[in-house]
């Protein structure tokens, strides 16, 4: 039992309300997230029917709900292939890593509380405790770090494939995640400096009475931030990873029966997680008018789930408008817009609060700042054009390099 | 609970670990293919963050996994699927000389294990160790200024590196 | 309060939830795999080029910047964390900071590191674009015979008729 004592949190002892209050926590976010990824498959399907004019599913269970449980079970009745020059070890383990990220980054999302007029907690079994599974001290960064690991899972997949649209499609995803995540987590650190803290619950208690991050930070962190997060779930209009029409399925193609359905959960729940870290960082969390006294952390589980399922839709709502990037736009608004954007953004907002704190003239501290902010972007302007103009000797680089493998390679038969 | 079994319990974990590091770390140098070496690195990093959290040191174990797993080992595993993509062992990854690798390994681990230990002698850490990270912050931004300033500087150095290199390759 | 025993936990119900369901698809799913089955796909013909040896070397420029702006990052939180204690000191500080990593990512952009375009010195598909460019596209990965032979000769130990069909004219096309 000791070896429960390393975690801090039950330095005071782990007694059976402190197990109970575990067991209770890591079912329920387990339990809540399959059901929810369950209806949000089927909510995609559904919704994107309406504005394609169809119906979506319609036959399983009433209005069709129960098509994603349909699915799931035909999917265990398939036979389960594994093509004959994957790499076996990695091909099996490639699920795993992809799966389990997903089920951790929702442990640290307060889903509850009235931190409205209460301070967020709720009183089980006679601990005080709050509604989010775990609550580690630099909880932002956790987030971060599991969203850095989870491209593990698509890269091992398309490599131990064996396949050429794997593989493509994989070099492409890793490539697309890694450069969204810097954007990521650069608006991100912008709420930080809100806060004064990387812990969640404490994020969101920054937020209560309205001064939600969306408008406190001033708007640019939080658009940067739903950008990055779509490219980085490869959802549309990022979805050149699996763009149907030119990689089959992408770094999936290759996989069948219940461990496609494993990566295609995966997918889903990024999308229901990621947008519950969206509305912990710029939503308020479970923030919003408390109606009743009695219970009042009730309202802030309404709250979080009505902001939940707006920002699903929001998803959605992309997947049917908008059209795919090419891949060249795809790389150019990340790296060259997204991340000077907000790391110019997040140095505004520090000189603002400095020159707050010490008394100096906001009006001024705005000029030097949009000025330094120009001279940059004009600095960046001229990087691109010469940029665009060198980008040719990188690429006879690349074709010398291309030449000496093939003349290194002895001609095979013809 | 008493402090004292609770130095036990972190004594258990930290032996779990350490072995678990420990095959993960042999099966890094012993096996033929590249990309699962990589794999048995993220191992072995994942160890080192597992035992940063034990310490209590919250923000580098979490910034062990971002930054190592999330990012250099990325980077590795990219260098090995932009040049061969072809599954398999390699017959290229053994070296002859064992022997060398074997001494200069255990030489590697004399130096550290007697750093450590020239060091730290015996102290222990206390009930709870967590280290903030605001009390981070304010160690980077006055003990360690010139550090944490240089550390832009060769980042700097490195890109021009890699930038000199593709064009150059 | 730091609790990283519940996401341990959660973590570990979570590959049993993987564990479990792919047991359950041994005992469920049918196991007939033929070797012409287990063949990567490629849209119902026979696999005639395998995936290019080497791929650009911008991804590994991409990569390598996000490890600067990943360490970047890492150094930001804890200044944006404590900002209201370090005051300016700390802001002069990142500035500096911030400073030196621009600097490098607009020299990397200024040498075409993140060039992903058509080449701006040419016109789109000008002659010598094409050129090199086919070099390093197709070089790798022009037909292979040894691969189709082999691809063909998996495809004749498949019990199906279709299929044994499909590899005598696969056989016959080179």
């Amino acid at each position: 039992m000791s070896v429960f004592a390393l975690d801090p949190a039950y330095i005071g002892g782990f007694g059976l309300s402190e197990a109970l209050i575990l067991i209770i926590k890591v079912v329920g976010a387990f339990g809540l997230l399959l059901v929810a990824v369950m209806l949000m498959i089927w909510f995609e399907r559904k919704l994107v029917g309406d504005m394609q004019n169809r119906i979506g599913p319609a036959r399983a269970g009433p209005w069709g709900i129960l098509q994603t449980l349909a699915d799931g079970v035909k999917l265990f009745f398939k036979e389960d292939l594994r093509p004959a020059k994957s790499d076996r070890l990695v091909y099996r383990l490639a699920p795993y890593m992809s799966l389990v990220p997903a089920f951790l980054v929702f442990s640290v999302v307060p889903v509850g509380g009235n931190f409205t007029s209460g301070d967020g907690t709720v009183t089980w079994f006679g601990n005080s405790t709050f509604l989010q599974v775990a609550d580690p001290h630099v909880g932002i960064l956790l987030v971060l770090a599991l969203s850095s690991a989870a491209v593990y899972g698509i890269m091992l997949a398309g490599w131990s494939s064996g396949s050429k649209y794997s593989l493509l499609g994989s070099v492409r995803a890793s490539a697309q995640m890694i450069s969204y995540e810097a954007a990521l987590g650069l608006s991100l650190a912008a709420v930080l400096l809100q806060a004064g803290s990387l812990s969640t619950h404490e994020i969101v208690a920054a937020q209560g009475g309205w001064n939600w991050n969306l408008w406190v930070t001033g708007l640019v962190p939080a658009l940067v931030f739903v950008i990055a997060a779509t490219a980085e779930l490869n959802r549309p209009p990022f979805d050149l990873v699996e763009a149907e029409q030119e990689l089959v399925g992408g770094f999936h193609t290759e996989y069948s029966s219940i461990r496609f359905a494993l990566f295609f959960l995966a997918e889903f729940m990024n999308v229901i997680t990621m947008s519950a870290i969206i509305v912990t960082l710029f939503l308020g969390g479970p923030d919003g008018p408390v109606l009743t006294e009695r219970a009042s952390w009730i309202w802030g589980v309404v709250w979080f789930f009505v902001k939940l399922v707006a920002l699903l839709f929001m998803f959605v709502w992309f997947r049917a408008t908008l059209p795919r990037l090419r891949y060249d736009q795809l790389m150019d608004v990340g790296w060259k817009f997204l991340i000077p954007l907000s790391l110019g953004w997040l140095l505004l907002l520090g000189a603002l609060r400095v020159g707050r704190d010490r008394g100096w003239n906001t009006a001024a501290v705005v000029v030097v700042c949009v000025a330094a902010g120009a001279a940059a972007g004009v600095l960046l302007r001229l990087a691109v054009r010469s940029g665009r103009r060198e980008s040719g000797e990188l690429a006879d680089a690349e074709a010398d390099a291309g030449e000496a493998v093939n003349v290194g390679e002895p001609e095979k038969g013809s | 609970m008493s402090v004292f079994s609770l130095l036990v319990a972190q004594n258990v974990v930290f032996w779990v670990i350490a072995a678990l590091m420990v095959f993960a770390a042999l099966r890094l140098v012993t096996t033929r293919n590249v990309v699962h070496a990589a794999l048995y690195l993220v191992g072995v990093l994942g160890g080192v963050a597992a035992l940063f959290l034990l310490m209590g040191a919250e923000f580098v174990g979490i910034t062990q996994i971002l930054i190592y797993i999330g990012a250099v080992i990325i980077l590795f595993l990219f260098g090995i699927m932009l040049t061969r993509t072809r599954i398999g062992d390699e017959e290229k990854t053994d070296h002859r000389n064992r022997l060398g690798a074997i001494l200069a390994g255990l030489a590697v681990a004399g130096v550290t294990i007697y750093t450590v230990i020239a060091g730290f002698g015996d102290a222990e850490l206390g009930a709870d160790t967590r280290t903030t990270t605001a009390e981070v912050s304010d160690s980077i931004f006055s003990q360690y200024i010139i550090p944490f300033e240089a550390v832009s500087v060769l980042l700097l150095a490195a890109l021009i590196g890699a930038i000199v290199v593709a064009r150059r390759e | 309060m730091g609790q990283y025993l519940p996401v341990f936990a959660l973590g570990v119900l979570a590959v049993v939830f993987c564990a479990l369901s792919l047991a359950a698809s041994r005992l469920l799913a049918p196991r007939r795999a033929t070797r012409a089955k287990n063949l990567p796909y490629e849209c119902g013909i026979v696999p005639g080029r395998s995936a290019p040896e080497r791929f650009p070397v911008r991804f590994f420029l991409v990569a390598m910047l996000f490890i600067v702006f990943d360490v970047e990052i890492v150094f930001l939180y804890p200044w944006a964390v404590a900002h209201g204690s370090l005051g300016l000191f700390g802001l002069v500080a990142i500035l500096i900071f911030s400073f030196a990593v621009f600097e490098s990512f607009v020299y990397l952009i200024g040498k075409g590191a993140l060039e992903w375009g058509p080449r701006g010195d040419e016109q789109p598909g000008g002659a010598q674009r094409r050129a090199t460019s086919a070099v390093v596209r197709l070089g790798p990965e022009r037909g292979e015979p040894g691969m189709i032979a082999e691809a063909a000769e998996n495809l004749s130990g498949a019990p199906s008729s279709a299929a044994t069909q499909e590899s005598s004219t696969s056989a016959g096309r080179p």
